[in-house]
C-alpha cells in the first residue's frame, strides 16, 4: 500500500496569516490512496464481528472443557471419599472390641496374679 | 439520469409485498423477543439451569476410650440396584450377573420385577458395597442402575444400642442421641444451581449459577466409655441369666461430673437391625422412660435429709418395734428382729422403714409427719434432688416421673411416710443415680449428661460447656455423713465381695410394684445403688432387675451385678487402694 503527500503544506514561519494552525501541530497530513466503498466496509464490518464471535467461542468452548475437567477430578474426589469411607468403616470394625477380644493377642493374654502400686 | 417505478408496474407491487412480509417478520420477531422475552427467558432456565442438591452428611457418633474418642456410628455409601424393565435387552444375563455378584442382597422374584416391561423402575437389589456395584457396572448391562445411598453402619454392633437409638428410612434419628440431637447430626444440605449439558454436568456459562456448600452434621462424642459401656453390658447379661430376671438396667455415672459413663438395658437391639426388632421396648432406655417405685434405695436420701436438717445423727438412737403407725396406717419392716433402741446407722444397714418414719416424724413434731415436714421432704427429694423432674440429659424419651406435693390432697402423711423408703412416687433410674452423685460427692448436683463435645475431621475432641451444677443440695458436712453410712451399710454384710483397701457403699432396694392399682407380692423389682472409689467416689452404679411375676431381690439379685462391675471399675480406672 502506498501513500502520497499532500501538494501543499507550509512551514510555521511561512504560514499565511489566516491560517488556524497551532504551534506544535503536525504539519503534514498523509491521505490514503485507498479508498474503501460502503460494500467493503460492511464486509469489514462483517469478518470483525465474526472474528469476535470466534473468539468468544473459543472461550465459552475452553471455560466448558474445564467444567468437564472439573467433573471429572470431582467424581475422582467422590469415588476416593467412598473408598476412603469404607476404609474408616473397615479399620473401625478390625479394631472393634469384639474383633479385639476375639484375636490372638487377646487370647493368649492372662489375668496377672497381683498388682503392685507405684505410690 | 433518475430511476423510478412506473405507476403500477410488477416491480412495485412485488416490492410492496416484500415491504408487507418484512413488516410481518418484524412484528413476530418484535412479538417473540420483546414482548416474550420474559416467558422464554423463564423457560430457557427451566431446561438449562438445574438445581442438584448437595447432601449434608450425617455427623458420626463417638465414644471414648479413656481419654480417646472411638468411632461408634458411621456412615458408609451402599447401593440400590434397579433395573428399566422396558430397556431391558437381556434379562437372562442381568440375573445371572447380580445372583453372581450380589446374591445376598437380592430381594425375592427379582425375574418377575424385570419382566414388568410395562414399568420404568423396579429395585432388586438394596445395601450393594462398592465393590458388588463396580463388578455389576462393568458388565455393561442394559436397563441396569444404581442409586448411591447412605447409611448408619454400627463398628460395634450393638453396644450402647438404646443409647443412640437409629436412623429411620426417611433419614430421621429416632431414640436416643440420633433423635435427641437430630438437629445437630442431620446439618444442612448444600445447593448448587447452574446451567448444565444433556447429561448433567454443570457448566460455569451463565450468570445464575450457585454453588452453596453443604454443611454437614456435628460429629458428636458421647461421654460413654466403650469398655466399661462393653463390661456393663455383659455384667448385666450374666446377672440377668444367673437371677432369671427377663429386663434389667444399669447406669454407671462418674459422681465428680455428672458424666454417664455407661448405660445398659437389656433386652436389646442391633441399631442396624432395627427393622427386625418385633417388641418396641427394646427401642427404650428404661434408665430414662421408665419411672418406678425405687424401693429401699431412697433410705439413703431419707438419711441424708435428716442430717442436713440437723435432725439426727448416724449415732441417733430411737426404739424399734418393727412397726409403725401413722395416722390410720401400720407400717413393718421387712426386715425383723432388730427390735429395741437401734441407730440410725443400724436401721440403714438393715433398711428398717421405722427407722425412715422417724426421720420424717422428726422433722416434724417428733410424733407426727407434719406439714412442716412434709414441706422438708419435698424440698430435699424434688427440689433439690431432682426427683419428679426430667433432668435435661440429651437423650429422646426421658420421663419425668411423679412426686406429690405436700399442698395436694394425696401428698398426706402417709403418703410422705411411704417416700421415706421409695414408696408412693415414681422416679427414672437416672434421676437417683445423679441425685446419689451429690451425696457422695460433698453435695453437688451434677446435671446428668451424655455429651463429651464434638470431633473435629481430624478426631480431635472440643469439650462442650457443661451445665453449671448446683452446689449446696446438701452441705459438705451432711455428705461426709451419709457418705460414710452408706460405706457402712455395704460393708457390715458385703465386704467381703470388694477388693480390699477402697471405699465402696451401697443401698439395697427390694420394690413391690404394683397391678391394677394395687401393690401384688408376687412381683418385686430388685435395685442396688452404690458408690466406689479411692481418696473420693468415683463411680456411681445403679442396678435393676425385673420381670414378670418374678420375686427379684436388691441383695441377690443385683447387687452381685453391682459388685462385678464395680470391681471391674477399680481395675479399669486404675484406682490405687487407701492406706
Amino acid at each position: 500500500m502506498s501513500y502520497q503527500t499532500t501538494t501543499q503544506f507550509y512551514s510555521s514561519r511561512r504560514r499565511p496569516a489566516a491560517s488556524s494552525w497551532n504551534r506544535n501541530q503536525n504539519t503534514v497530513a498523509f491521505v490514503s490512496s485507498v479508498k474503501l466503498g460502503p460494500i467493503a466496509h460492511t464486509v469489514l464490518v462483517a469478518l470483525m464481528i465474526t472474528v469476535l464471535g470466534l473468539v468468544y467461542l473459543t472461550q465459552a468452548t475452553r471455560a466448558t472443557s474445564y467444567d468437564y475437567e472439573a467433573q471429572k477430578i470431582d467424581t475422582q474426589i467422590a469415588d476416593l471419599e467412598t473408598k476412603k469411607g469404607d476404609l474408616e468403616v473397615e479399620n473401625a470394625r478390625l479394631t472393634a472390641l469384639e474383633s479385639v477380644q476375639n484375636s490372638n493377642v487377646a487370647k493368649a493374654m492372662t489375668t496377672p496374679a497381683s498388682t503392685e502400686y507405684a505410690r | 439520469m433518475e430511476l423510478s417505478f412506473q405507476k403500477g408496474s410488477r416491480s412495485l407491487v412485488l416490492g410492496g409485498l416484500l415491504l408487507v412480509v418484512m413488516a410481518l417478520f418484524v412484528a413476530r420477531l418484535f412479538y417473540l423477543q420483546i414482548i416474550m422475552h420474559d416467558d422464554y427467558v423463564a423457560q430457557a432456565t427451566a431446561e438449562q439451569v438445574k438445581p442438584l442438591t448437595i447432601p449434608a452428611k450425617r455427623g458420626l457418633i463417638y465414644a471414648m476410650d479413656g481419654d480417646t474418642p472411638q468411632k461408634l456410628v458411621m456412615n458408609q455409601t451402599v447401593y440400590t440396584l434397579f433395573v428399566d424393565p422396558a430397556t431391558v435387552t437381556e434379562p437372562e444375563k442381568i440375573m445371572s450377573v447380580v445372583r453372581q455378584v450380589a446374591g445376598g442382597n437380592l430381594r425375592s422374584g427379582i425375574d418377575k420385577l424385570i419382566a414388568k416391561k410395562d414399568t420404568r423402575y423396579q429395585i432388586i437389589g438394596t445395601k450393594l458395597t462398592r465393590q458388588q456395584a463396580e463388578m455389576i457396572k462393568k458388565e455393561n448391562l442394559k436397563g441396569v442402575g444404581f442409586q448411591e445411598v447412605s447409611q448408619r453402619v454400627y463398628p460395634e454392633g450393638g453396644l450402647a444400642a438404646q443409647t443412640l437409638g437409629f436412623v429411620n428410612s426417611e433419614g430421621a434419628g429416632q431414640y436416643g442421641v440420633e433423635e435427641s440431637l437430630n438437629d445437630r447430626l442431620t446439618g444442612h444440605d448444600g445447593l448448587l444451581k447452574s446451567v448444565t449439558d444433556i447429561s448433567g454436568v454443570p457448566l460455569t456459562i451463565g450468570t445464575q449459577n450457585i454453588n452453596r456448600p453443604a454443611k454437614n452434621g456435628d460429629n458428636i462424642a458421647l461421654t460413654i466409655d466403650r469398655n466399661i459401656q462393653a463390661y456393663t453390658e455383659k455384667a448385666l447379661a450374666s446377672g440377668l441369666q444367673k437371677s432369671g430376671a427377663t429386663h434389667g438396667s444399669v447406669i454407671v455415672m462418674d459422681p465428680q461430673s455428672g458424666k454417664v459413663m455407661a448405660m445398659a438395658n437389656l433386652p436389646t437391639y442391633k441399631p442396624a437391625e432395627f427393622t427386625k426388632v418385633t417388641d418396641a421396648e427394646a427401642f427404650n432406655n428404661s434408665v430414662i422412660t421408665k419411672p418406678y417405685e425405687p424401693g429401699s434405695d431412697i433410705k439413703t436420701f431419707t438419711m441424708a435429709t435428716g442430717l442436713d436438717k440437723g435432725v439426727i445423727q448416724p449415732t441417733s438412737t430411737y426404739v424399734n418395734t418393727d412397726k409403725i403407725t401413722v395416722e390410720d396406717r401400720t407400717i413393718t419392716n421387712a426386715t425383723k428382729g432388730e427390735t429395741g433402741t437401734i441407730t440410725m446407722q443400724t436401721a440403714l444397714n438393715y433398711s428398717l422403714n421405722t427407722g425412715m418414719v422417724t426421720v420424717a416424724q422428726r422433722l416434724g413434731d417428733g410424733n407426727n409427719i407434719t406439714q412442716g415436714a412434709r414441706n422438708s421432704l419435698y424440698d430435699y427429694f424434688h427440689n433439690r434432688f431432682g426427683f419428679g423432674q426430667k433432668t435435661g440429659i440429651e437423650l429422646a424419651g426421658e420421663q419425668g416421673g411423679i412426686v406429690i406435693a405436700p399442698d395436694q390432697v394425696e401428698g398426706n402423711a402417709v403418703r410422705y411416710s411411704n417416700m421415706t423408703f421409695g414408696q408412693g412416687m415414681d422416679l427414672t433410674m437416672i434421676q437417683v443415680a445423679s441425685a446419689f452423685g451429690a451425696l457422695v460427692n460433698g453435695g453437688t448436683y451434677y446435671y446428668p449428661t451424655v455429651i463429651a463435645g464434638t470431633v473435629n475431621d481430624d478426631g480431635e475432641l472440643t469439650a462442650d460447656t457443661p451445665k453449671a451444677p448446683r452446689t449446696g443440695v446438701i452441705s459438705a458436712d451432711t455428705s461426709t455423713k451419709i457418705h460414710e453410712m452408706i460405706h457402712t451399710a455395704r460393708a457390715t454384710f458385703y465386704a467381703k465381695n470388694d477388693k480390699p483397701g477402697y471405699d465402696i457403699g451401697g443401698k439395697t432396694g427390694t420394690s413391690q410394684t404394683i397391678e391394677n392399682g394395687k401393690y401384688v407380692d408376687n412381683q418385686t423389682i430388685g435395685t442396688y445403688l452404690g458408690y466406689g472409689g479411692d481418696s473420693a467416689a468415683r463411680y456411681v452404679i445403679m442396678v435393676e432387675v425385673s420381670g414378670k411375676g418374678l420375686n427379684l431381690q436388691g441383695n441377690k439379685d443385683a447387687m452381685p451385678i453391682f459388685t462385678d462391675i464395680s470391681n471391674w471399675m477399680i481395675d479399669y480406672l486404675k484406682l490405687q487402694p487407701r492406706g
